[in-house]
């Protein structure tokens, strides 16, 4: 806490409603635990600290503020860990002369050292997921590790916290930097106002209530110990959640990133697929690394939050060769994982029309003197040739886009239809090999157009 | 290995790296460990991966390893740190970026002291190459030896000393890596390349003879093809190939020299032109435009243009294009006249259409063996040219080649 101006302050004179005043003693209670609870898909982070606090019976004034920093006021909430059913919160102020202030009338029944919580919603703090992927020089197996990193820019230093991530997509009705900017809860904008207040706060009611559920779920013991090892991260659902609780305690300093080992995997089969599809990857194949979120692959203990996977290859001389970073969509357990690793030089594909005809002519025949052609069929004929100049075998999948009314025809194991335009079909080529395959599509033009649609030769 | 303009530093906290402050006020302590080896990584024209071996020497317990680089434009969400031969005694517990630096900091924590080699990788920006070649034709014109040269230029703003240089094919290179340097090296020497002599006629593409409405000028080429010479064996790994057909060939831009013996046996050589050598996969044609070949004379004219109708609007189009040439060169040659078949349509059945030209050669053709069919729309026709004559004054025969097609239900 050296950067931010964030204190709870107990305030043992005795005071009625906050009020105007110049002078205060106070006494500062330490933060004995703190806990994030941090949400990938919004700028979004639970908050929860505990502290002890000595009341005494009768009135307390509790006051609470949060300079520099970027928490959302309206959801600050203070509980009691201890003697519960004697001590209740009569009040929340915000005084008007002092931003980023509130302060709680506490009714206190019992006297003495009470633990207490206070939790809030921060912005400012976030998460992100990263892998890296090697595989070896023969391109059969690899290594994948995955990482998350926390990005702490919340304007207030997090020591010794415990780090929960969330995996899941939360509906907010207000983003939480925008409260935090507005200051006091009734600074809300001319759309918020527009909002229904109720609805607002119910729903905002409710997402504190799952987010302290989630943060309440797999509460390790935190200790302070140096870690010999990196620190586990342990990953358990709830609802349609995950969370990624990282063992032990972290300091996570405001400005910033920590990044740590999330999983690691030795030893993953994997299968090399080339794909043909120009319209989505432009006009040479790509060669694709594919693998699954599974047991077989040696992951599948939850899903890959969103993030970047960075592939590289043993490269046979004690080094490293890099073939991409692509940004991965998030992957539910047992989901395939699809990395497109990019065009391959020694893969050579060509398709090419080799022989054109039309046919079965219409005519609008109510024109005279010459009725005009309004309708036509068109056979084109492709060739296809694959050349392969790797050591080993492999298997392309061609997808071929044909606009309009078309019967298409090739010999091509697993020719089959992707969607009502696109034959899709399995090119497999031994090693070193160059191979060629005919295909041929009858187009029905014009008026001679019925359908809009590709049908399969024979089906 | 470093000049004063050292940028990227390692730096090993022995005793102390002082977190707790914002990051201009980190307070460090380090050893500075050299490093060992580098190797820089070109084969993927997108980004440049450097490796670098160095050797730390860590603490028992946790080392706070800190690594910080200024005026490099480095990924630094590309960076991996990996102990090497240690099995699982050093491990790394996390990595932490400071704020407002080009930093970050390993927390390892090593179960014994001692030395450790490790390897860290990046992304690094401004390290880039390029491929040029240089070709020198014998007087012949039937070989070529070819030169591949590949061009690093260093502009990452971090010197790099010897470095192992890999394009992603050819061999290692062990090249000292200076700041804002540029550094050529020969990747490959392929002697004794097999080459056609092309005179291509292409009626559209094709310069316009002054004057002569019905000419164009015949452009000359050289095409090499990126093939293993048979029986050929195919370098060792990691090798500098010295035959072609064992990588792809990669774009670059191609300087043309022809050797010349003169009066006294001396060789020289003479510049022919330069092209752009495109990207040409094993067993591809290269063909490079070296110029003019004006000595090889085309005029083209169209001796028949006939319409049949069918039925309503659709018809079919009776083509006779005669290609007149004359070879005033002392060497026979053979010339490919390039036709596109929907742009010969448009020009006979009343411009640009929605369809595609379907068209078939019919008798008058001249040879319909010489008339290659390359896809369904382009044509190329091969035609014989003898030697002009060595008489004085005899001029050369005239060839002519007659194009004879049928553009079939056109509208």
């Amino acid at each position: 806490m050296t950067r931010a101006t964030f204190a709870l302050i107990a305030v043992l004179l005795v005071a009625g409603a906050a009020q105007a005043r110049n002078v205060d003693l106070v006494t500062l209670p330490p933060r004995d635990t703190v806990q994030l609870t941090i949400y990938n898909s919004e700028d979004l982070t639970l908050v929860r600290e505990t502290r002890s606090i000595t009341f005494k019976k009768g009135i307390n004034r509790i006051e609470f503020s949060w300079a520099n920093t970027l928490i959302d006021p309206t959801s600050a909430y203070f509980r009691p860990l201890e003697h519960e059913n004697e001590i209740e919160v009569l009040d929340t102020t915000f005084p008007a002369d002092r931003p980023q202030v509130l302060i709680w009338n506490v009714d206190s029944k019992f006297e003495g050292q009470v633990k207490v919580e206070v939790s809030y919603f921060t912005s400012g703090i976030s998460w992100n997921a990263d892998y890296v992927m090697i595989t070896d020089a023969d391109e059969t197996k690899a290594t994948l590790d995955g990482y998350v990193t926390v990005v702490n820019n919340s304007g207030e230093d997090y020591e010794g916290a415990q780090v929960r991530l969330v995996v899941g997509v939360v509906n907010l009705v207000e983003k939480i930097a925008r409260l935090a900017q507005a200051g006091f809860p009734m600074n809300t904008t001319e759309e918020a106002l527009d909002e229904s207040k109720s609805e607002v706060s119910k729903l905002k009611s409710n997402l504190m209530r799952g987010a302290l559920a989630l943060a309440d779920r797999s509460a390790g013991a935190a200790n302070g110990r140096k870690q010999a090892a990196p620190p586990k991260i342990v990953k358990e659902g709830l609802s349609e959640y995950f969370i990624f609780t990282v063992e032990g305690q972290q300091t996570v300093k405001n400005q910033w990133s920590q990044r740590m080992v999330s999983f690691r995997t030795r030893d993953v089969p994997f299968e090399i697929l080339y794909r043909y599809r120009p319209h989505q990857y432009g006009p040479k194949p790509v060669r694709f690394f594919i693998l699954a979120n599974d047991v077989e692959h040696k992951m599948g203990e939850s899903p890959l939050p969103d993030g970047v996977i960075r592939v590289f290859r043993e490269n046979g001389r004690d080094g490293l060769s890099f073939f991409t970073a692509q940004a991965a969509k998030y992957i539910p357990i047992k989901e395939k994982i699809e990395l497109n690793v990019g065009q391959d030089n020694q893969i050579v594909y060509e398709r090419v029309v080799l022989d054109l005809a039309r046919q079965n002519f219409t005519y609008e025949e109510t024109v005279r003197p010459k009725p005009p052609v309004v309708g036509w069929d068109e056979t084109r004929k492709w060739q296809e040739e694959i050349r392969n100049y790797r050591a080993k075998p492999i298997k392309m999948e061609v997808r071929h886009v044909l606009a309009g009314d078309v019967e298409f025809s090739m010999q091509a194991p697993a020719l089959k239809l992707y969607d009502f335009h696109t034959p899709e079909y399995v090119l497999e080529v031994g090693a070193g090999q160059k191979q060629k395959w005919m295909s041929e599509g009858t187009f029905h033009l014009g008026q001679n157009q019925k359908q809009d649609r590709v049908r399969l030769a024979g089906q | 290995m470093h000049n004063k303009r050292w940028l990227v530093a390692m730096a090993l906290a022995a005793a102390l790296v002082a977190l707790a402050q914002p990051a201009a006020a980190r307070i460090k302590l380090a050893t500075l460990p050299a490093r060992e080896r580098v190797e820089i990584q070109l084969e993927n024209e997108n980004a440049t991966l450097v490796e670098e071996e160095r050797i730390v020497t860590l603490l028992k317990g946790t080392n706070h390893i800190d690594f910080s680089w200024t005026n490099t434009q480095i990924d630094k969400w590309t960076i991996l740190f990996r102990p090497l031969a240690v099995a699982d005694t050093v491990r790394v517990i996390n990595q932490s970026y400071p704020p407002g630096e080009n930093a970050l900091v390993w927390e390892v924590f090593a179960d014994k002291a001692g030395p450790v080699k490790v390897r860290i990788s990046y992304i690094i920006g401004n390290l880039r190459r390029s491929f040029s070649y240089r070709a020198t034709a014998e007087p012949d014109e039937k070989t070529l030896t070819l030169r591949n040269y590949m061009k690093v230029q260093n502009f990452s703003g971090e010197e790099f000393g010897v470095s192992s240089v890999y394009a992603g094919f050819a061999g290692v290179f062990q090249k000292e890596m200076g700041l804002a340097e540029s550094k050529e090296m020969l990747v490959a020497k392929f002697d004794t390349v097999p080459i056609k002599k092309k005179f291509v006629f292409n009626w559209r593409t094709g310069q316009v003879v002054p004057d002569e409405p019905n000419q164009r000028y015949v452009t000359m080429h050289y095409v090499l093809k990126n093939e293993k010479p048979q029986g050929a064996a195919a370098p060792a790994k990691g090798e500098a190939p010295t035959i072609l057909g064992t990588y792809p060939l990669p774009f670059g831009k191609v300087r043309i020299f022809l050797k010349k013996v003169e009066a006294d046996k001396s060789v020289n050589e003479a510049f022919m032109g330069e092209d752009w050598g495109q990207f040409t996969p094993i067993d591809d044609e290269m063909k490079l435009f070296l110029g003019l070949a004006r000595d090889v004379k085309v005029e083209r004219t169209v001796k028949k243009n006939e319409r049949t109708d069918i039925h309503g609007n659709l018809f079919n189009q009776e083509v006779i294009v005669q290609y007149k040439m004359q070879n005033f060169k002392k060497e026979a040659c053979t010339l490919d006249i390039e036709e596109d078949m929907n742009e010969l349509r448009n020009e006979f059945c009343g411009g640009p259409k929605d369809h595609e030209a379907s068209w078939e050669l019919l008798g008058q053709t001249t040879d319909k063996t010489r008339v290659e069919r390359k896809s369904a729309q382009k044509i190329e026709i091969h035609v014989p040219l003898a030697a002009g004559p060595k008489e004085g004054d005899k001029k050369p025969d005239e060839v002519i080649f007659l194009l004879h097609v049928l553009f079939k239900s056109e509208w």
